[in-house]
């Protein structure tokens, strides 16, 4: 109601002195002429030429005004953004039709054109901190943060509540594109407070169904799942966006670092025994498996060559027994003595004992310590 | 005479601009607007685009911002159906979706009393839906017991009958649980339970590891003397294989024994006498014998 109140003001103002500059020279003359009577006809001709050549460019100044007014109905849109023109407070063009994009363009001037520009960067970032205990962006920054109280202040620490009533802290952050930015502007007085809602509901609702060890150390299926319940709730709030990516970070209570810590290193522990027994059984496997392929490959070869050397020896057995048959004493003493031969070669000690004059048998003793006695004495004394 | 025309038709402009704006008003694309004819409101404008009115003192307009507008309450303690203590707190989208009725009903029709308005609302509802649900339905990890969003759902229902029993006209668009949180004592224990939790899970993470690479090795022990086994028995096999095979020899040896043992008895003597054995003979053995006597004719036959 101001609004309309306001604006016939300056229009007037317009109208009036548009109206006294049309009605100016006649008015300014008359009024001029009956004051100086006396006055001499070439200073009433100088005053009217005055007049005439300031009513010249007061005349000017209108044209290049109104050349202005119209002019400033061109404006840029820039690569980043997009624009739409109200038209008595309509949209021009229906849907997407609607939205201009980069470069130049003319609206008529207020009142009757409005333009509107929504800003379309690439994507938008939203971040949600409700499951975060208290910082501030420097603390943020400097990485420095202020130790953990006693406890947790609900009024300004964050955190969620996990399936298993444990509690956990977890931020989240996505990133989304504006699908539709006419419902986008035009809908929502701060979509981007709606986007970040959704992002909240999504991280509580998600914690109230894992378990504390589900999310933290942070954990795919957690993200994926805050991520789809981001998304489902854009379409249901019909929020006009789309979520492209996203990242959710969670921690335990600073309070209880110390606990988790030893958990994560007991974790870490366990899997050092298992690969350890794991390499373990690989080598047994492999050095098993290793022997058992040289003890069936020893009885292959124990197989060839007691086949081989039986063969070896039939076939020496058929070419000798002919001359056996022939001369079995001769071929025997022959054999024997070839035996002989070779053994008395090898045969370390040899001791011959002729045979006694008087033909009685000779009588020997033995001392039969062949192996040293003193290993055994040797193995005790260590 | 043409400068008058064209100065008439400049007032004449002028003069249809002035009226235009008297009697004109623009409804914006993101609002609704109530025309009021001596403050009773008479028209309900929903679409956007320009209007006539009369000028003031006869009608009035008055606009409202008809876009979603976010909303949430306080993060106050309601209690669950099992006496747990809970800090809730609830976000709402809502937008003004019946201008007059809204007009009529709020006071001052602005959107800080609506807004007033709804956090009583949002109370009462959720304070009566999370009191019917015990916590085990909001915080589950078998999604058949979680009714988190059937809850929300509830606390929907009931802000929306609520506000349209009294027609504020007022729309809820959407609605969530958008903080969860315990109290500060309830902390507290919640943490001495957790860090509990922990040394379990520590011990037991212990435990279950040194079992688990006993039963690995153990395993891989028995697995090893399995295969080890294996082959001594397949090396037995090939073994008494290759004693088959050469037993189809015996039938040559068998042609003559007598030599066939004498042989082996040759080898044998061959074998056994090895460089680490000590011999002992006289001259009877052969090829000693020669010391006692030379060989005279050869033995008869």
């Amino acid at each position: 109601m101001k609004h309309d109140h306001d604006h016939p003001h300056p229009h007037d103002h317009d109208h009036d002195h548009g109206h006294g500059h049309g009605h100016g020279e006649p008015t300014l003359a008359a009024a001029a002429a009956p004051t100086p009577v006396l006055a001499e006809d070439a200073s009433s001709q100088a005053l009217e030429e005055a007049l005439r050549s300031s009513f010249f460019i007061v005349k000017l100044a209108m044209v290049i005004m109104v050349l202005v007014f119209l002019g400033s109905g061109f404006f840029t849109v820039g690569p980043q953004e997009k624009a739409v023109i109200l038209r008595f407070g309509r949209p021009v063009g229906e849907g997407q039709k609607a939205l201009l994009t980069a470069g130049l363009h003319w609206a008529f001037p207020y009142p009757i054109d409005e333009v509107v520009k929504i800003p379309i960067t690439e994507s938008q970032v939203i971040s949600s901190t409700v499951g975060w205990y208290f910082t501030t962006p420097e603390q943020e920054l400097s990485g420095e943060e202020l130790p953990p109280g006693q406890g947790l202040n609900p009024a300004i620490d964050g955190y969620l509540i996990t399936a298993d009533r444990n509690i956990v802290h977890s931020r989240a952050t996505i990133h989304y594109h504006i699908v539709d930015p006419l419902h986008y502007v035009f809908d929502f007085t701060n979509a981007s407070v709606a986007v970040q809602n959704a992002l909240n509901t999504a991280l509580v609702a998600t914690a109230a169904r894992f378990k504390v060890d589900d999310i933290y150390p942070d954990n795919i299926a957690f993200q994926d799942a805050v991520l789809q319940r981001v998304t489902e709730l854009a379409d249901e709030e019909n929020l006009g966006i789309s979520v492209e990516l996203g990242d959710v970070h969670s921690i335990p209570p600073r309070q209880l670092t110390a606990a988790f810590t030893q958990v994560t290193t007991a974790r870490e522990n366990r899997n050092k025994l298992l690969n350890d027994a794991q390499s373990y059984k690989n080598q047994m496997v492999s050095s098993s498996s290793a022997q058992a392929v040289t003890i069936t490959n020893r009885a292959a070869t124990d197989r060839d060559n007691y086949v081989k050397s039986l063969t070896a020896e039939a076939k020496r057995f058929t070419d000798l027994l002919p001359q056996y048959e022939k001369y079995p004493n001769l071929f025997a003493q022959q054999q024997l003595v070839l035996a002989m031969a070779q053994v008395l070669t090898n045969v370390q000690g040899k001791m011959f004992l002729p045979e006694r004059q008087d033909g009685k048998p000779r009588e020997l003793r033995l001392q039969l310590n062949r192996e040293p006695p003193q290993k055994k004495t040797g193995a005790a004394g260590q | 005479m043409n400068r008058n025309v064209l100065t008439l038709v400049i007032g004449a402009v002028l003069v249809v601009i002035f009226a235009l704006l008297l009697f004109v008003f623009q409804v914006r694309k993101s609002e609704v607007a109530v025309v009021t004819t001596f403050g009773r409101p008479v028209n309900n404008i929903t679409e956007p685009g320009p209007y006539f009115k009369w000028p003031w003192p006869v009608q009035n307009v008055y606009k409202f911002d008809q876009r979603v507008q976010n909303f949430e309450d306080k993060f106050s303690q309601t209690f669950t159906a099992d006496n747990n203590t809970l800090l809730l707190s609830v976000y709402v989208g809502w937008k003004i979706s019946d201008a007059s009725a809204f007009f009529r009903k709020i006071p001052g029709a602005s959107v800080p009393a609506a807004q007033q308005l709804l956090e009583g609302i949002l109370r009462n509802s959720k304070n009566q839906v999370i009191g019917k649900h015990p916590l085990s339905e909001l915080v589950n990890a078998n999604p058949a017991d979680l009714k988190f969003e059937e809850i929300e759902t509830n606390i929907l229902q009931a802000v929306v009958s609520e506000l349209s029993t009294n027609n504020y006209g007022i729309e809820i668009q959407f609605l969530g649980i958008k903080k969860l949180g315990l109290p500060d004592s309830v902390v507290q224990t919640v943490f001495q339970r957790m860090t509990s939790e922990r040394q379990v899970l520590i011990s037991k993470l212990q435990y279950d590891g040194e079992a688990q690479a006993t039963i690995i090795k153990s395993a891989a022990d028995r697995q090893a003397s399995e295969t080890v086994n294996n082959a001594v028995a397949t090396a037995t096999r090939i073994r008494a294989e290759g004693e088959a095979e050469a037993a189809q020899t015996l039938p040559t040896f068998e042609r003559n024994p007598q030599l066939a043992n004498f042989l082996l008895r040759v080898d044998a003597l061959k074998q056994s006498l090895d460089q680490r054995s000590t011999l002992i003979f006289d001259e009877r053995t052969a090829p000693f014998d020669l010391f006692r006597s030379l060989p005279a004719n050869p033995p008869s036959q």
